[in-house]
């Protein structure tokens, strides 16, 4: 019996998965996935051309980055010049009644910082120092586009897309007879939809998630991002491409499950993102009823929105303790299981309905 | 079950109703249909796609219980491999052959795929369907996609085949080869379900014909007692007046009324007449000699009605 319904799940999938990967109208599907790894292709090319501005002006205005690092606040203009030579550029701004105070900026670049040395009435009054991006302060970069963006956005909307189009879109179609009249279980349909459905879904945005790893991490040199592998990098990846996967699987279900119950997509996909979307004020217990609370605990660096939300609103904000790794899984698949229960109760009584001729 | 004999070897329906929110698909329908070529005969919205997809498990009535060959329609599995059915619904799934809609639809069975191939080859060849077999459904003419629906219906050698106007769309030579199928299927003593909107194109192959008219089963049986019960078939009239005794005793008087029997407790008078037109004049001059009548409803014009339509022709759509 296992056995045959094995067989039927995968005769499914095979049908399905080419539908899963091209659907119609699913364009937008694979801007969602890859739009984000194209910005940081585009980052990494700026930041690459900047680096490169950087070293011609270094090689015009030869400075060592400790000889900058010697100019202190309040020493007089002519000591800066005399310790590190002419700026690369010089801005100067005058203001107040007859224009009699001066503001300048003196620009520097060891290469790969750069610094601008404040100049008020002929003393130094503050250093401002820009780094060239560094492996930190992209993967900070990544880790909030990753659970504000592509997590909340793109892998739901994708998801959407793909899942709830598993059964409405062939009811739509009137094609749903062709599976209803084989001799299969409508659970048996149904997982074989589903997992349809997952491994395009985890296909395309793992590789998203992969391309925008690759596109940041082009542009750092090979011994930053080696160093960076040591350290924390594999087990990096490995979280923000399962934690990819696990949001597929997750969601997935949740819109497979809408797909049955809703005709207009719009309803349950907006239901469920404000739900998602309020999740970081509800109470403890009803934070579980969801995926993105467990999915955020799987994440390597917790992105942490509270800094730059409203004071009021952090009052609202119930600090539950982000529950360990394998209570979050545990969680997320429980959760999983449950829609997919649902839906399969569904899909018993699910009838044929392609609307009057 | 009740009234139905169950027989194994039967498509039942016992006192099937299936609404659509407000709107009636079929009503009270109770029916024990054997082997052999039963045609659904009915005008458009009369019901038989309703009743079809019924007995496929694709919907599931309102009320009432549906039996093929002793299977319930929900129990998926073992329907489907009793079950063939070839839908009045032109869609298929997307960009496949027709060979490899036939193959697609067996391996969903659990065949491995050279068994798929072998069938689904045999099951396009008896359809005549093999130089077509391997072009895009997409690009199908209308009798062609009519015939790799037949394939797909007969391809696992189902017991039962349901099969929604499957002669629309053929043309004659087409046809006649169809039906030959047909005559071959029942001759292995399957049941073949079929459905029409014209009684004439299926009245000469049919061991028994269901006529439906606004979702009732209105006359069923071998199609000379079908039109023979229609034919002779008295009128039926229900009188609704006070005056219910007098009103049928002086109505029985006449000779072209067989029957005047009282319903509803006296105060209505069912009159059943071989002659409409003598019964309205009479009916008329009772009224003027002061018998007080609020409503005149015929019970069952609609089997008139309904055989008119179907072997006039002139309104036949
Ligand atoms: N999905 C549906 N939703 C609403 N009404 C329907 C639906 N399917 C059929 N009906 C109605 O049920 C009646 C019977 O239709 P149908 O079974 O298709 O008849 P037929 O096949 O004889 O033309 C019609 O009045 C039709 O409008
Ligand atoms: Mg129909």
């Amino acid at each position: 019996m296992t056995k045959l319904w094995l067989a039927q799940v995968a005769s499914v999938m095979r049908l399905e998965l080419k539908k899963s990967f091209f659907a119609r109208r699913g364009l937008w599907i694979y801007l969602l996935a890859f739009g984000p790894a194209l910005l940081y292709l585009i980052h990494a090319i700026d930041v690459t051309r900047d680096h490169e501005h950087r070293q011609a002006l270094l090689k015009s205005h030869p400075v060592e980055t400790s000889t900058l690092q010697l100019i202190e606040p309040r020493m007089p203009e002519e000591k800066v010049l005399a310790l590190v030579g002419e700026p690369y550029q010089r801005d100067t701004f005058r203001f107040g009644r007859r224009q009699l105070a001066t503001f300048t900026r003196l620009h520097y670049t060891d290469g790969d910082s750069d610094y601008s040395i404040g100049i008020v009435n002929g003393v130094v009054a503050r250093i401002d120092r820009q780094d060239r991006c560094n492996v930190e302060k992209d993967s900070a970069i990544f880790a909030t586009v990753f659970q504000f963006f592509y997590l909340r956005l793109a892998v739901f909307f994708g998801c959407v897309g793909i899942f709830m189009n598993l059964f409405r879109g062939e009811m739509l179609d009137k094609s749903l007879h062709f599976y209803l009249l084989a001799p299969m279980r409508r659970e048996v349909l149904l997982a074989g939809k589903y997992f349809a459905g997952l491994f395009a879904a985890v296909v395309i945005f793992t590789l998203g998630t992969a391309l925008q790893i690759a596109a940041l991490s082009w542009h750092f040199e090979p011994g930053q991002v080696a160093a960076y592998m040591h350290a924390t990098g594999w087990s990096d990846i490995a979280s923000y491409l399962g934690v990819t996967a696990l949001a597929c699987a997750g969601y997935g279900s949740i819109f497979l499950a809408a797909g049955l119950v809703f005709k207009n997509p719009i309803i349950p996909a907006t239901a469920v993102m404000l739900w998602e979307g309020i999740n970081l004020f509800l109470p403890a217990a009803l934070k579980k009823i969801s995926v993105i609370y467990y999915l955020q605990a799987l994440c390597p660096t917790v992105a942490a929105p509270e800094s730059d939300i409203n004071p009021l609103l952090r009052l609202l904000i119930s600090s539950a303790e982000p529950p360990a790794a394998w209570l979050a899984l545990t969680g997320l698949a429980v959760v999983t299981l449950i829609v997919l229960a649902v839906a399969g109760l569904r899909a018993r009584q699910l009838e044929i309905n392609y609307g009057t001729e | 079950m009740s009234g139905v004999s169950i027989g194994e070897g039967r498509v039942t329906f016992d006192n099937v109703s299936r609404f659509y929110g407000e709107v009636l698909g079929v009503n009270r329908v109770t029916l024990a249909i054997p082997p052999g070529i039963t045609s659904l005969v009915g005008p458009n919205g009369s019901g038989k796609t309703t009743l079809m997809n019924l007995m496929t498990g694709l919907v599931r009535p309102t009320r009432g219980e549906i039996r093929v060959l002793g299977i319930p329609p929900d129990d998926s599995e073992p329907l489907g491999r009793t079950v063939g059915y070839s839908t009045q619904f032109d869609a298929f799934p997307r960009g496949l052959t027709g060979f490899q809609v036939v193959a697609s639809f067996l391996r969903l069975f659990g065949y491995d795929q050279t068994t798929c191939g072998r069938l689904a080859g045999a099951a396009i060849e008896r359809l005549r369907m093999t130089d077509a077999a391997d072009r895009k459904v997409a690009a199908y003419s209308k009798g062609m996609r009519q015939r790799i629906k037949l394939a797909l219906a007969i391809a696992h050698d189902p017991q039962v085949l349901v099969l929604d106007e499957p002669l629309n769309g053929l043309d004659p030579l087409v046809r006649a080869e169809t039906i030959a199928l047909f005559r071959e299927l029942a001759a292995q003593g399957k049941h073949v379900i079929v459905s029409s909107h014209v009684l004439h194109e299926v009245d000469q192959i049919s061991d028994q014909v269901i006529l439906l008219s606004n979702g009732y089963v209105v006359a069923e049986g071998q199609i000379q007692g079908v039109r023979g019960e229609i034919q002779e078939q008295p009128m039926q009239v229900l009188i609704r007046t006070n005056r219910s005794s007098a009103l049928a005793s002086r109505l029985f008087e006449f000779d072209h009324v067989v029957e005047a029997r009282l319903e509803e407790g006296g105060a209505a008078v069912l009159i059943k007449t071989r002659d409409s037109g003598r019964f309205y004049r009479a009916l008329n001059q009772l009224a003027l000699d002061g018998i007080d009548i609020e409503g005149v409803m015929p019970v069952d014009d609609n089997v008139n009605s309904v055989y008119e339509y179907l072997i006039g022709g002139e309104g036949s759509r």
